[in-house]
């Protein structure tokens, strides 16, 4: 992304925003965040049918309309639940309060033998009011008290597995962009340059131009793209263009150290250490692409007097301001509508095909569809950038650490880099440096290099990649000071949430009284990802040198209050199967010029359905009662670790990069 | 060039260019977008329609070779708003995230559950290993296909 030019206080939230009831009794209630598989949908309505008791097919959730939905910054961090349904869960009790409040004054009832069911206000003795009728002659409206938070006491709905969206997704009348159709589209098509940043300084389009179907083709310094009536038209007029690229200058853009803890005399604690309690070792994690199944498209309906974006895009109003800028308008001409989107893991933050698509439709005044293709996807998608950590620790002779120092190196975790700002590198690059142990002297400290590669933000930003070294050295530790890794941690965490999670992890895989037989080892890891704590226990079938097959995972998740359990169930086993993905197989090879060298599923293979985690198991340790937090990243956060710990067990060989397996060859 | 196609038990009349696909006249001719573009390559099953019974990659296929074949994609598969057994099961298995891969993944299922009408773990994977699924819903596909075949 290219980042939040400020980070605005949220804004008081007005009732009428949220949520507003329909004539015929439909609840509409509305974020400005967006759906991309996670479930949100979902999940507020739920909300909604539990605090308005109104049934869950007369609610409509509309999510990232512009034109509608309250602004906002965008669809990351795993926040949705813990911000908008908290924000949605309090609009919905008050406008409870309130349509009591009124079938109280309408029916003459005192509101304290009044109750709510099924979308109407009803009294003891059997008179009843609609909310409709409720709200027809006066809408709801009104600030939402600050510290509104809903019924405690409203029995959750069925925790059955659910999607309000399943029905449209296997009839394939789910509409993603690329599935949207407007009176009068054309196609277009555009020819990527070799290397981002690179411009065209010659284009010969002769022939090009005169093919049939070709309506315009556009360039202008690093854009080259064609319209045609037809898809294969615009395919084809692009492949008969002869573009001569010239790479960008690279102007000089420093390094930033970061320091995110800096006490005194680590390292002169790290030197006075016993050899043998003391330990030091490096980590790499390869760069990685987001892979969504779906590559990037978008259509764009651009008039003179406003536009229309019909999108897969993280941050609509991102997007929405960065189209009013590049056409003039003013953003409310602007209307993003997103669609249906396939899964896309933070690459969505980057408005790219959308702006394509605006350019074309500016240029061509009707409405345009741009597909990027899979090879376009792979080569100038933004992608996760490497990280090379080293760390070193020294231990006490009860095995408490002493000192720690980490020190690593790594790209921008968001797009258009933040170098310029250490607030927004420590949340992103910085993510989950700081580990969840007590630590008496630590020195953690980052330095984050310019990418001459397309680098964004990717599911967790760098947390995973972090937690793999962090988590990865405390295994290590735990052996060195002959603790099992489960006691050795649980020494050395204060986080009550954490202990619970790891401790509930262990009884459920049988942690101590796990075999132990060659080729085959248990690994744990744990993390605390924005609020959720999150353990793991991997079973890995491994030899050394060959390939580790993931048997089981066990994962315990303390996400406070869950909304719907089996929909937090789904995303946290999805991100245990992609983080293993990223484990086992997954490089994305990047050449000296910034330019991606894999094109194709050949090229940079994802787990399949023959090498995915064989049996996953969810369980979790919320308090009642408590807040909810995310589950869209966490559960993909300590996996690598607990893989390439399990695989030391299996074979006693420690596994320090990911991928372990360069599988490409072989496919 | 003029084509009449089988799709979803229609006869239908195309008129695409020489070089489409059948993937190109499904979404583009005929509004059946709910056959999904992924690589292009024919290797991700985003695109998976079955031409008489077998699945077959419709982004690979050329639409002129899909002529004279039974076409069938997601869209002929329920009877009005009856479900086929295994749009079913994945619904009820909450069998999908994203739901890009669903309707490539749904028409294997079907093509091997009318073969192999009780496939084990492995003889499901082994029919479904060219399909990708980034959110990683691997398991619950296999849970859905099982209880569809119950």
């Amino acid at each position: 992304m290219s980042g939040p030019r400020a980070w605005p206080e949220r804004v008081p939230e007005r009732l009428e925003y949220r949520l507003v009831i329909e004539p015929d009794g439909t609840v509409v209630a509305r974020s400005g965040k967006v759906e991309y598989g996670q479930g949100i949908r979902t999940g507020f309505a739920r909300i909604v049918a539990l605090e308005l008791d109104v049934p869950i097919d007369r609610i409509r959730v509309e999510l990232g309309e512009t034109d509608r939905a309250p602004w906002d910054m965008g669809t990351f961090g795993s926040l949705s639940t813990a911000t908008d349904g908290k924000a949605i869960r309090a609009a919905a009790a008050y406008a409870r309060k309130l349509l009591l409040e009124r079938a109280s004054a309408r029916l003459d009832i005192p509101v304290s033998e009044l109750e709510t069911r099924d979308g109407r206000v009803v009294s003891r003795t059997g008179q009843a009011c609609t909310y409709q009728e409720l709200v027809s002659d006066q809408p709801l409206s009104g600030l939402v008290p600050e510290g509104w938070s809903g019924r405690p006491d409203a029995a959750p709905a069925a925790d059955i597995p659910m999607r309000l969206e399943a029905r449209d997704i296997v009839t394939g009348r789910a509409r993603y962009a690329a599935d949207v159709r407007l009176p009068g589209m054309l196609r277009g098509r555009v020819l990527h340059p070799p290397v981002l940043g690179a411009e065209a300084s010659q284009v010969d389009d002769a022939a090009a131009r005169s093919q049939k179907g070709v309506v315009a083709i556009l360039h202008d310094r690093d854009f080259v793209a064609a319209v045609a009536e037809r898809d294969e038209q615009a395919e084809a007029a692009i492949a008969a263009l002869k573009v001569t690229w010239r790479d960008p200058a690279h102007s000089a853009v420093e390094p930033v150290e970061l320091s995110l803890r800096d006490d005194a005399d680590v390292d002169a604690a790290l030197a006075a250490g016993s050899a043998a309690r003391t330990l030091g070792a490096s980590y790499h994690v390869a760069p990685i692409a987001h892979a969504s199944i779906g590559p990037a498209a978008a259509v764009a309906d651009v008039r003179e007097d406003g536009a229309d974006l019909y999108v897969a895009a993280q941050r609509p109003f991102g997007l929405r301001d960065e189209a009013a800028e590049i056409l003039g308008l003013s953003p409310e001409r602007v209307h993003v509508h997103p669609q249906a989107m396939s899964g896309v893991y933070g690459r969505g933050n980057v408005n790219d095909a959308a702006l394509d698509a605006l350019r074309l439709s500016r240029a061509v005044r009707r409405p345009v569809l741009v597909q990027w293709s899979r090879e376009d996807e792979f080569h100038l998608s933004p992608h996760r950038p490497y990280l090379d950590a080293t760390i070193d620790a020294t231990l006490s002779t009860e095995g408490n650490v002493l000192a720690w120092r980490y020190r690593a190196r790594t790209n921008p975790h968001t797009y258009g880099g933040g170098l310029d700002s250490p607030r927004l590198l420590a949340m992103s690059c910085g993510r989950n440096a700081i580990p969840p142990y007590r630590l008496p002297r630590a020195r953690i400290a980052l330095r984050v290099e310019p990418a001459k590669s397309r680098a964004g933000a990717f599911r967790s930003l760098a947390a995973a990649p972090h937690v793999f070294a962090i988590e990865s050295f405390v295994d290590e530790l735990a052996r060195a000071a002959g603790k099992d890794p489960l006691d050795f941690r649980l020494q050395q965490i204060d986080d009550p949430r954490l202990r619970r999670a790891l401790e509930t992890v262990a009884l459920e895989s049988n942690w101590r009284g796990r075999p132990r037989a060659p080729g085959r080892g248990f690994g744990m890891a744990c993390a605390v990802y924005n609020g959720t704590a999150v353990a793991q226990v991997v079973e890995v079938v491994a030899e050394v040198g060959g390939r580790p097959r993931v048997e089981q995972v066990w994962c315990t998740v303390d996400a406070g209050r869950l909304v719907h359990s089996d929909g937090a169930r789904n995303q946290i086993e999805g991100g245990i199967q992609q983080a293993a993905s990223w484990a086992l197989l997954e490089e994305l090879r990047i050449g000296e010029r910034g330019d991606v060298l894999d094109s194709t599923w050949h090229d940079y293979p994802i787990a399949t359905f023959t090498d995915a985690v064989g049996k996953i198991n969810v369980i979790f340790t919320s308090e009642p009662g408590a807040e909810s937090t995310g589950v869209g990243e966490p559960g993909s956060v300590p996996t690598a670790a607990a893989i390439a710990n399990a695989m030391f067990e299996a074979t006693g060989v420690r596994v320090r990069e990911v991928p372990v397996l360069k599988v490409r060859s072989e496919r | 060039m003029n084509l009449t196609l089988t799709v979803n038990g229609e006869s239908r009349r195309v008129d695409p260019a020489d070089s489409a696909t059948l993937l190109g006249v499904l979404r583009d001719e005929l509004g059946l977008t709910g056959t999904h573009y992924g690589c292009g390559h024919g290797v991700c099953g985003a695109c998976i329609v079955l031409l008489d019974g077998e699945p077959a990659p419709a982004c690979k296929v050329p639409a002129l070779q899909a002529a004279g074949k039974a076409i069938l994609t997601i869209e002929g598969l329920a009877r009005g708003e009856t479900l086929s057994p295994i749009q079913q099961a994945f619904l009820e298995a909450d069998a999908m995230q994203c739901g890009y891969c669903t309707p490539g993944m749904i028409m294997s299922a079907t093509a091997l559950l009318a073969r192999n009408p009780h496939p084990t773990d492995d003889e499901i994977r082994a029919a479904l290993a060219s399909h990708l699924c980034r959110c990683g819903v691997y398991g619950r596909v296999i849970d859905a296909i099982k209880a569809a075949a119950r």
